[in-house]
């Protein structure tokens, strides 16, 4: 059967130049079936070959035999280093007609896509890696393969320095198509390369801003994410004020295509002014104004950035346009940006409140949530002026019929500063109506109003004052607590107490206990803060002092970790007024502080891949805020249990990681990024970040291998941040280093049969890529920058047996006022105080010391020699200073360091200093000598 | 040739808008409506000057109507009935469905004034038969050479803008149109084309517009205030248009706040408008169409229609009654009896026109007295909120849209003259466009200079095209130039072309076709060969007295491929940055070529010495690009043998 029907396809191709259907259809379900054969496949594509070969067949007959290759090599991967060949053969063939040219493409780059070259195979293979058959098939006659090579400008392997002016270049094409791809193309390349002149960056930026006004829409459209890209990359050219005339340049320019009719042109416009990071604020207040600004001069000169200068009235009204339009894709987008934009100008956001309030109404329910979100954004970066009009307007949103939009406005009302007491009642009202109306969020309400009581704690009871009656029990003597109100006000009169306003808060103690009768309730909506067992507690303590103010002795923001603190400054309270009956069962607890502590840290660390999510999400305001308040948090545990110290020091080292990590990512995120900081921060923090892991890496014992792989995991984080957006230019070297780390995590994940996470099989697969395949240096960066978003941080469980390596340095009475003496020129004694904890003595430590910072001296410290081996070693050790200066006085640096015995790479070569790489075990100690005074 | 715009009505004010435009022999109406002010024969626009004759017929190529309010449409029945034109009218769908309506409900209104009737229903009946209905985007290929297009325009339901083309000039007539999209309708839409013209309407001219939430909350405000206070609401609209909008506007609202207080839609008219929007769906906005699948925005849930009786029912209600601008009919009647309260709310509309008592109450304060005609008076005592709701943009949607589309010129009509003046301005100094605002029965003639004809173009010119042929010129950056040259600050440092459009080479032979050539295809097609001017020096050389030739007389046999050798090497020191190729024969310096020559009598030759055994002659030629390279390289040849001291 197969071979009937591979020699009649034979028989066709060798009689007929034009190949009927039939023998087409024949081809095609011998290709489609499963059950063909290996020979009579690869004699099938011999076959197809030679056709293609063939001189005579037309363009017709190109594009059949080469859907049917395209669909063999879809069906039958082995074929296709094959196919790959033959289509690569036949467009270098000379009789091959333009015509087809652009068919032979898109099999290749299907094909080649899919294909994984295996290793050894020279750059030959991989047609996509030659610049010259690019370039050739781009100047040539085929606007179609020309189209298709510039749509995967990514894939071929063009230097950039090339591709650039070929892409400007076509900008200039007659057909509108190319014209798009290329100004595509040009994105594209703006986020891969570094273009070091200027005068190319300007001549790409101009020649989208003339494409502005092109007639096709979709070139206008390209041509305005090409402003807003180059017009990026010609502001972090320039330098100060240029820099700052520029950005409000091309902000003028995207401006001025807010009204452009076509829909998809106005929402891509409104995208790309919320993410310019630096504007005016005269221009900023013109977006809502329809008349030009008095203090704006029309003449008022914008830098030499556009063909046709941009006027600012160009920019006048626009996001009244924007919010105003009849797409909620545009609303949306337009409301974005405003968002964004807020941070700029407090007074732009205080005109611009008034109009955001009015998009609350709009009837879209995407746009109403931005809306709330932009609310929300400006409460949280302290550019809200909540007046009471506004708030009337935005309270109306409390009521809204979709569930996610009530949410959203609980939410925003949260983050709210209330001003005075009128405010905080209508915010109430509001919501008891909203509870009223929707029984069903009652949940999410109370939780809402324990926060809202707590950040408005003043205002609480005086509420509570005049609700009080309600709350009372009624004369027959029941308790009417069943209705949601009732409950609401409990709610609210608890979270007073813990109101960061440590005024003596007023809520009646009887309060507390109508809340417990309604505890089940009431702890079902707080269960993302407290437990119900500390909520109970917590509640009869308050409900049995009468004067007791709860918020007198709380502080601290993070709800989890404060009640639970609260719980136990509570019973150290009741210890000192000797009050045995409240203590008892906390006194338990005291006892188990070490298990409180590491309960503390476990939630903290279950909580860090919520906090990585809106790490990803931009939102490092929130992220800062909440680990900020865990290390403070931690910073008051530490005193009251020497065992846990190993844990805290090694979260908070952890939290203080994630915290950089987090100002990476918001330095890297493509949007939502408000302020521009230059490379050099991105540098410093990775370097920080670096230091770190290292610090964490050495300074602990005990971590498990759970640990110790999210560490890894961390450290290739970092050097995957490192290679794709600092050192593109040292490739090969930092992807060394990240085989070596990946090596070790396998090692590591197959000692202890752990499952490798996304990130690294991720990574695994992009270096087996990398070394296989010879795409060009931004193409690697490029897949790099992807696998950055499988990264989440592993859940790690910390063991109780983590121990900090760290030493106390001290010289007994040496200050600035009592030196120790020395002869300059000779050799002084230094008698250290030094306190090493949980350091064994295979450990290499060196005293480090040094004058002025260039100049270190090393002494070693053998630890055998001061015996024992205990967790604390406690000895006084006089050290040596040889390199005393001419001078009469002078201050010493000292630190302990211990080297890094597992670092393999040898880094230093003093004659008689440490071999490998230090670690500080301590702070840096100054130490005053002077020479005596006679 | 230019394109003639004759302007029979609005120019300079507001109404009977009509406005005849002549291109290239083809003449279009566009609009074709009546005065409201007037009852006299001022209503219509002056049709004579069209055609003397009366042969409107053989003089218009075609009428097209933008929308249905009467002073874009009114005139149509009285020109086409009563003055006999029988050509092709265009307009939109719902225009063509709901103008009949609104002629009918005119004729009916100018009948009850007890009016000389200008046209009967059946006139009516009859002119719409002759309406071709387009729709939006389409192109209508009116005859060989005219091309007309309708876009959206928002303003009402179905009105348009249109595109009209004849051979390369195009111009827009845009109507009525709004920018800002308001509840029902959306906002204006068009292709960026390339125009030669914009005919635009100029009804707010010098208004600025705030954000239309603010104008939406302040009327719900206003009213909310008056029913709140037992106040009942007259709102006088016309019937189609910014009654749907208010309607939509006031039954959301009353959803959201709860109200109970009644709407009424007064007569039958209104909600048979309704009828028609919801019909035309696709006619109105995004929101609109949306929501259509779960729920037809123009059912109004809280509306119901009214009955006269309940004019004077008690309690608060809402009323929409026609004719907006209170001129009369039920909006009148029911002014009559709600104006002496000082709890009643009416609402004006945006603009009325001069002579309604909308117009004078726009300028009074209450409590005023107003006389309706000479025997009534009334006390009107009640609030009076002016409406900022307009279906028509403003002054910065003009200039956007103006902006956008940039023609080369600009005519502004149906605006009020001394708004229309300052627009003008406005266009010429911000836009740069040249600007026109004729007044009625002007003709702007608009220079049409460009001239155009149909070029075939060769296949080498074609070929060509095919392949990109990129350019790059590098500016050098004039450091220190002079600061007001704006042209050397804007103009970026590296600049791109794509020559291939302007290679080709435009051949007009008489009697035969225009051809568009490339330039390769020049001479043959010429038939003429191609000659290039060279010049040539035969250069004597002096080696009489010369150290070398000491050395080298004596050996008789000097090969001249010395002399030549010498050359190079000499040259190459002098010229180091210059390629020289050696061919053995002759030396090439880009188009200069120099040997040996060995010719008794060369021709170039300018010295008559004769051959003498003690001189070396080199023959050099060049061409002209080369001159001054050239007397360089003679000036090295002359001086060969001297030493360089």
């Amino acid at each position: 059967m197969e071979e009937q029907r591979l020699a009649e396809i034979h028989q066709a191709f060798s009689q007929n130049h034009n190949l009927p259907n039939k023998i087409l259809n024949l081809a095609l379900s011998l290709i489609t079936s499963p059950f063909s054969s290996y020979s009579t496949l690869s004699s099938l594509l011999d076959t197809l070959t030679i056709c293609l070969q063939n001189p005579a067949s037309d363009h017709t007959n190109h594009h059949r035999v080469l859907s049917l290759v395209s669909s063999l090599s879809h069906h039958h991967p082995h074929f296709r280093h094959q196919i790959i060949t033959i289509v690569r053969a036949f467009i270098y063939l000379p009789s091959t007609p333009s015509s087809s040219l652009h068919y032979a493409l898109s099999v290749l780059l299907s094909a080649n896509t899919k294909l994984n070259f295996p290793p050894g195979s020279t750059e030959t293979t991989d047609p996509l890696a030659d610049e010259s058959l690019f370039l050739s098939l781009c100047f040539g006659q085929s606007v179609a393969a020309r189209c298709i090579l510039l749509r995967n400008v990514s894939k071929f392997c063009v230097r950039p320095s090339v591709l650039l002016p070929v892409l400007l270049g076509f900008t200039r094409d007659p057909y509108p198509k190319i014209r798009e791809v290329a100004l595509d193309g040009l994105v594209e390349l703006s986020n891969c390369i570094m273009v070091e002149d200027q005068s190319l960056i300007e001549s790409c930026y101009f020649r989208a801003v003339e494409l502005l006004l092109d007639c096709d829409d979709p070139v206008r459209r390209s041509a305005v994410r090409t402003v807003s890209e180059w017009g990026r990359l010609l502001v972090a050219f320039n330098q100060d004020q240029s820099k700052k005339e520029c950005s409000d340049a091309v902000f003028i320019q995207l401006c001025s295509m807010v009204r452009d009719m076509d829909m998809k042109i106005r929402v891509v416009a409104f995208d790309a002014l919320g993410k310019i990071r630096m504007v005016s604020e005269d221009i900023l207040l013109q977006t809502l104004s329809k008349r030009t600004l008095p203090k704006i001069k029309e003449d008022r000169y914008y830098g030499q950035f556009t063909a046709k200068l941009p006027k600012i009235s160009g920019a006048a009204f626009a996001f009244v346009h924007g919010l105003e339009d009849e797409f909620h894709e545009v609303r949306r987008s337009a409301c974005h940006s405003l968002c964004m934009l807020t941070a700029f100008s407090t007074e732009f956001a205080r005109q611009a409140v008034n109009i955001v309030m009015d998009m609350l109404n709009d009837d879209s329910v995407v746009v109403r949530l931005q809306a709330l979100e932009t609310v929300r954004y400006m409460a949280i970066s302290d550019h809200l002026m909540v007046e009471e009009t506004i708030l009337h307007r935005f309270l109306g949103t409390l009521l809204d019929r979709n569930d996610s939009i009530r949410s959203a406005a609980r939410n925003t009302l949260q983050s709210m500063k209330l001003q005075n007491l009128a405010m905080f009642r209508l915010g109430l009202n509001s919501l008891m109506k909203n509870l009223e109306f929707y029984p069903q969020d009652e949940a999410d309400l109370f939780f809402i109003l324990f926060k809202l009581g707590r950040t408005h704690g003043k205002f609480v009871g005086s509420i509570i004052r005049d609700v009080f009656h309600e709350l009372e029990p009624s004369f027959d003597g029941k308790l009417g607590f069943d209705n949601a109100r009732t409950v609401a006000l409990l709610v609210l009169g608890i979270s007073a107490s813990v109101s960061f306003e440590r005024q003596i808060c007023t809520v009646p103690p009887q309060i507390f206990s109508y809340a417990v009768t309604e505890l089940g309730r009431i702890s079902r909506a707080l269960s993302d803060v407290v437990n119900q067992n500390s909520l109970l507690a917590y509640l009869s303590h308050c409900s049995r002092f009468t004067v007791v103010s709860a918020s007198e002795f709380f502080k601290g923001e993070e709800p989890a970790l404060q009640l639970e603190q609260s719980d136990f400054l509570l019973c150290q309270k009741s210890n000192e007024s000797s009050e045995a009956y409240l203590t008892s069962p906390l006194l338990d607890y005291l006892a188990n502080l070490h298990d409180r502590v590491t309960s503390c840290v476990k939630i903290v660390l279950r909580k860090i891949s919520d906090i990585w999510r809106l790490i990803e999400l931009g939102c490092m305001g929130e992220v800062i805020q909440t680990l900020r308040n865990w290390k403070e948090e931690f910073s008051k545990l530490t005193n009251y249990s020497p065992q846990t110290v190993g844990i805290l020091a090694f979260t908070s080292k952890y939290i203080h990681v994630i915290k950089l990590l987090g100002k990476v990512w918001s330095h890297i995120l493509p949007s939502g990024n408000l302020r521009y900081h230059g490379m050099g921060v991105l540098e410093v923090l990775l370097g920080k970040i670096d230091e770190r892991l290292q610090e964490m890496w050495y300074r602990f014992t005990g971590l498990s291998r759970e640990e110790e792989l999210h560490l890894l995991e961390i450290m290739l984080l970092s050097c995957v941040l490192r290679i794709s957006y600092l050192e593109t230019c040292n490739f090969d070297a930092s992807l060394k280093k990240i085989c070596t780390i990946i090596s070790r995590v396998e090692n590591l994940c197959k000692e202890g049969a752990i499952e490798l996470s996304n990130f690294v099989i991720d990574l695994q697969k992009l270096l087996s890529d990398i070394g296989n395949s010879s795409y060009g240096v931004f193409e690697n960066v490029h897949l790099l920058r992807k696998s950055l978003k499988c990264f989440s941080p592993r859940q790690i469980v910390l063991s109780g047996e983590i121990k900090h390596l760290e030493a106390e340095l001290n010289v007994h009475d040496n200050d600035f006022q009592n030196p120790l003496p020395f002869v300059s020129g000779l050799p002084v004694g230094i008698p250290f105080e030094i306190t090493l904890y949980n350091l064994t003595p295979e450990k290499r430590l060196w005293l480090t010391m040094s004058v002025d910072g260039n100049s270190t001296q090393f002494v070693f410290l053998d630890l055998h020699e001061f015996g024992g081996c205990d967790e604390i070693m406690k000895f006084t050790f006089v050290a040596p200073f040889y390199g005393t200066p001419r001078v009469k006085y002078f201050s010493l640096k000292v630190r302990i360091a211990m080297e890094c015995l597992s670092e393999g790479v040898r880094l230093f070569n003093y004659c008689e200093g440490p071999k490998r790489e230090l670690i500080f075990l301590c702070k840096e100690n100054e130490v005053h000598l002077s020479t005596p005074i006679k | 040739m230019a394109i003639e715009c004759l302007v029979l009505g609005a120019g300079q004010e507001v109404g009977k808008s009509c406005v005849v435009v002549t291109i290239n022999d083809k003449k279009i109406m566009f609009d074709c409506g009546m005065h409201m002010g007037y009852s006299d024969n001022r209503r219509y626009p002056d049709f004579s000057l069209i055609s003397k004759s009366g042969d409107f017929n053989n003089s218009l190529t075609c009428i097209v109507v933008t929308h249905f309010h009467l002073d874009h449409i009114g005139a149509l029945p009285y020109f086409t009935e009563v003055c006999g034109y029988n050509g092709p009218i265009y307009m939109t769908y719902p225009t063509k469905a709901l103008a009949p309506l609104m002629l009918e409900d005119n004729r009916k209104v100018v009948d009850r004034r007890g009016e000389e009737e200008q046209f009967s229903s059946e006139q009516i009946l009859e002119c719409m038969k002759k309406v071709t209905a387009v729709d939006l985007k389409q192109t209508v290929q009116v005859d060989k050479d005219l091309q007309i297009r309708a876009y959206y325009a928002g303003h009402v339901l179905g009105a348009a803008m249109f595109y009209a083309r004849v051979g390369d000039a195009a111009i827009v007539y845009t109507g009525d149109y709004n920018m800002t999209p308001d509840r029902h309708l959306g906002a204006a839409q068009i292709d960026r084309l390339q125009l030669d013209l914009v005919i635009t309407e100029s009804t707010y001219a010098t208004t600025y517009r705030d954000s239309k939430y603010a104008r939406e909350r302040e009327f719900l405000k206003t009213v909310h205030k008056c029913v709140a206070g037992g106040g009942k609401v007259l709102i006088p609209t016309f019937a189609l248009g910014r009654a749907q909008e208010l309607c939509m506007l006031l039954d959301d609202y009353w959803e959201q706040m709860n109200l109970k207080v009644p709407i009424y839609f007064s007569a039958g008219l209104t909600l048979q408008a309704n009828m028609y929007y919801k019909m035309l769906i696709n006619w109105t906005s995004q929101k609109v169409k949306h929501t259509y699948a779960t729920r037809n925005a123009f059912d109004f849930k809280h509306v119901c229609s009214f009955d006269r009786s309940l004019i004077n029912a008690p309690g608060p209600c809402v009323l929409f009654a026609t004719p907006g601008m209170i001129s009369g009919g039920f909006s009148l009647e029911v002014f009559k009896q709600w104006a002496p309260y000082e709890s009643n709310l009416i609402t004006l509309p945006g603009y009325c026109v001069a002579g309604t008592i909308g117009h004078k109450l726009m300028s009074a304060k209450t409590p005023v007295r107003i006389n309706i005609d000479k025997d009534t008076q009334i006390d009107v005592r009640c609030q009076i909120h002016q409406l900022s709701f307009s279906p028509h943009t403003d002054a910065k949607g003009i200039l956007d849209l103006v902006k956008f589309l940039s023609p080369k010129n600009v005519i502004l009509v149906h605006g009020e003259k001394p708004k229309i003046a300052k627009l003008k301005e406005k266009v010429q100094s911000e836009l740069g466009i040249q600007c026109f605002d004729p007044a009625n029965n002007e003709t702007v003639s608009i220079p049409f200079t460009t001239h155009y004809e149909k070029v075939g173009a060769s296949d080498a010119l074609l070929r060509s095209t095919l392949s990109p042929n990129l350019k790059f010129l590098r500016k050098c950056s004039e450091q220190g130039s002079d600061f007001s040259d704006l042209d050397a600050r804007t103009k970026p440092g590296l600049q791109v072309f794509d020559d291939r459009m302007a290679e080709g080479i435009l051949m007009v032979q008489r009697n035969q076709k225009t051809k568009a050539l490339h330039q390769d295809e020049l001479m043959a097609m010429l038939g003429v060969e191609s000659h290039e001017i060279k010049f040539a020096n035969c250069c004597p050389v002096d080696i009489a007295n010369s150290d070398t030739r000491n050395a080298f007389l004596s050996q008789p046999t000097v090969d001249k491929s010395f002399w030549l050798h010498l050359l190079f090497e000499k040259l190459s020191s002098k010229f180091p940055e210059t390629s020289i190729q050696d061919c053995g024969e002759h030396l090439q310096i880009e188009s200069f070529y120099v040997s040996v020559c060995t010719k008794e009598m060369c021709p170039h030759r300018t010295a008559s010495l004769q051959c003498m055994p003690e001189t070396v002659y080199f023959c050099c030629t060049w061409t002209i690009a080369d001159e001054k390279l050239a007397w360089e390289i003679i000036s090295v040849i002359k001086n060969l043998l001297l030493k360089e001291e």
